[in-house]
């Protein structure tokens, strides 16, 4: 990607002066930035270097291919990065283009991406060429109904930079679930950020769902920021592309905070899936909570870095992380990366971490019940990722989610080239 | 219904079974007893196909077919039905699906049509009551947390579910306190059959109290070394198994 290529992008965006000038000076301090590079402790196992040889381009058309999958909730689907159904069911989401202007995004727009630490250079490039998203502004004391955000992809070499802002105001309270996918083979790079800001007591459930095509690349930051006895429960399963990336930071900035970070990462074929989680507990009496099930087979590698930070003052926290992984296939690589980190006495934490193989004393107790021994490893594999799926017990959406689990677990003679 | 005949059998160089020769026939009850790492658990997992095992020497017969030839599925599916000493736990999977999915195996082995989820229940619910186990045990994970006690009742459960033709507990009464030893003797024997054979492996003569046997077995140094009656056991219980003991073990034969 030569600068060049990045300028054309620039000139297909648009936006009021204001905004443009905005994009300007983020695309300028991604140029000194560059792309992350392999020397960052926090990118050692996923270069993106190949993304510096590849020529892509912003996307010309909007997808028009749509699944006939049902969604329980309102559906905005969004196809080559544009929200292509534009009359919405929903009071509160929006495309986020078409609002850009408005009182409330400029208010809350680049407020995470700009001052949380550790900032990459990937959000930079997302401020500057990010073309549509969601705004989804949930007023305090409302509900909003289930919303599925769903992207779809079918140019190939597309850049694709999706921006979304989710504002939850006081009690107010939303479910979310963010689904992504792509033209089978299809080569392209999605490159999201998502800022989520959530008021007092406000309750967001976040489900995302990668379901990219085999030869893409995926890059993914999340920021929460979470005021006084808020709640974010968020639920990944991360089993497409052929390289993702996906950060989730979170702030609890106020007491009573919590937040729940669940998920499930399947590397299958020669997927590489890293997830990087971040939690900092900045305030007394907040909770955080990591429940993660890795499963590499084939040639895949799956990397699981969760750091939970518990600041000076931020006593009476209690944090718990949990992240077992398989490894089905020699060639298969997992690497797991947890820390905690505690600056205060008074504190309640508690982490695990396993890498193992599926246990041949388990499959013959199936087998000894008649059970054949790949329906035996089938239930395994699925009872084994169950452990991170607590968060769908009450959220309605199990029976959604269940046969894109089925589809993303290995199985004997299944090929994976969604 | 089972013939077993001359089986050796070793766990990598080292012999364990070493020539047993046994009949079970349909209808009845055999106990299998010895001293501890006499044999008697290789024997039933052997019988239900647990891999590492080599089979060196001797033949098993299963309803006129070779047992040994079979995968453990097939096994399963043909009637034989172990319960483990240790059973599993298996996390995320819940007994209902476990039951299910193992009831509709065999059921499609034998060309009878699945059971779907309502019809699954009505079976089971009548099993449940049967081991005074309530509905909430179907959707635990598949002995996860389980005590002891409801470990033991769940293999009887599961087997109550399959319907076997041939039954091997082993060591089902071990751990167990003397009321779920009530509750589990009570299972098996509610589901004694003219058409089923039971085979009891247990250290202990405690369980046969409440499951009599037809024959019984002392298993050490990997053979059978005394058969008899009921009686047999509660002499067991008086003397020890010192008197039985072979004068060499193959242990001690094999080295050079």
């Amino acid at each position: 990607m030569t600068p060049t290529l990045y300028r054309q992008a620039l000139e297909q965006t648009g936006g009021s002066p204001h905004l443009l000038a905005a994009r300007e000076v983020a695309l300028e301090r991604f140029f000194s930035h560059g792309l992350p590079s392999p020397r960052d402790e926090d990118w050692k196992y996923t270069p993106l270097d190949f993304l510096e040889r590849a020529e892509l381009h912003a996307p010309h058309h909007t997808a028009e291919d749509w699944t006939s999958e049902d969604y329980p909730g309102i559906a905005l689907k969004y196809g080559n990065g544009r929200l292509t159904d534009v009359y919405t069911q929903s009071i509160h989401a929006h495309s986020l283009a078409d609002r850009a202007d408005t009182a409330l995004v400029v208010r809350y727009l680049g407020q995470l991406a700009d001052t949380f630490p550790g900032n990459t250079a990937l959000a930079e490039i997302n401020s500057a060429l990010w073309q549509d998203g969601l705004l989804l502004h949930v007023p305090a004391g409302w509900k909003s109904a289930p919303l599925f955000m769903v992207h779809r992809t079918s140019e190939a070499d597309a850049m694709l930079h999706l921006r979304h802002l989710v504002v939850l105001e006081a009690g107010a309270e939303a479910v979310l679930v963010e689904q992504c996918l792509g033209a089978p083979g299809l080569a392209y790079w999605h490159n999201s950020v998502t800022e989520i800001v959530l008021g007092e007591g406000a309750r967001l459930t976040h489900l995302k769902l990668d379901e990219n095509s085999a030869a893409a690349t995926h890059t993914g930051l999340t920021l929460v920021q979470q005021a006084r006895d808020s709640r974010y429960r968020a639920l990944s399963l991360n089993v497409g592309a052929r390289v993702a990336r996906h950060d989730t930071r979170v702030h609890l900035d106020e007491a009573g905070a919590t937040c729940q970070l669940d998920g499930v990462f399947i590397a299958t074929g020669r997927r590489h899936i890293d997830q990087h989680l971040h939690v900092d507990h900045r305030a007394p009496h907040t909770g955080s909570s990591q429940t993660w099930r890795g499963i590499a087979d084939g040639r895949g590698r799956g990397i699981f870095d969760a750091r939970v930070v518990v600041q000076p003052g931020a006593r009476k926290a209690d944090a718990l992380q949990s992240s077992r992984n398989l490894l089905l296939s020699p060639h298969a690589e997992i690497d797991v990366k947890p820390q905690l980190e505690i600056y205060t006495d008074d504190v309640k934490c508690g982490h695990g971490a396993t890498v193992g193989q599926l246990d041949p004393a388990e499959i013959f107790y199936l087998r000894s019940r008649g059970i054949d021994a790949d329906t035996a490893r089938a239930l395994l594999l699925r009872g084994f990722v169950e452990q991170a799926l607590g968060l769908l017990k009450d959220s309605g959406l199990a029976d959604w989610l269940e046969p894109h689990l089925a589809a993303a677990l290995p199985a004997p003679n299944k090929e994976h080239t969604a | 219904m089972l013939h077993i005949e001359n089986l050796h059998v070793s766990i990598g160089d080292k012999p364990i079974l070493a020539g047993i020769d046994l009949d079970v026939k349909a209808g009845e009850v055999h106990a299998i007893m010895g001293p501890n790492g006499s044999g008697k658990s290789t024997l039933a997992q052997v019988l239900a196909g647990r891999e590492g095992y080599v089979v060196t020497a001797g033949c098993v017969r299963y309803l006129d077919r070779d047992l040994l030839a079979l995968a453990p599925e097939e096994r399963a599916r043909a009637g034989v039905f172990l319960a483990f000493q240790y059973p599993l736990e298996i996390p995320g999977v819940a007994n209902v699906q476990l039951l299910r999915t193992a009831l509709n195996s065999v059921r499609r082995s034998r060309n009878e049509t699945e059971l779907d989820a309502m019809d699954f229940l009505d079976t089971v619910k009548g099993k449940l009551e049967l081991l005074g186990m309530d509905d909430s045990f179907l959707y635990r994970a598949v002995n996860e947390g389980f005590s002891g006690g409801e470990k033991k009742r769940n293999e009887i459960l599961q087997m109550a579910v399959l319907e076997p033709r041939l039954a091997i507990l082993d060591e089902t009464d071990s751990g167990l306190d003397i009321d779920a030893l009530k509750t589990v003797a009570h299972g098996v024997n509610a589901l004694k059959h003219p058409g089923r054979a039971v085979i009891l492996v247990t250290h202990y003569q405690r369980l046969l109290n409440y499951i009599v046997p037809d024959r019984v077995h002392v298993l050490a140094g990997g053979r059978i070394v005394r058969s008899g009656d009921a009686s047999l056991a509660l002499e067991l219980e008086e003397r020890g198994y010192g008197w039985l003991m072979p004068e060499s073990s193959p242990q001690t034969e094999a080295r050079p």
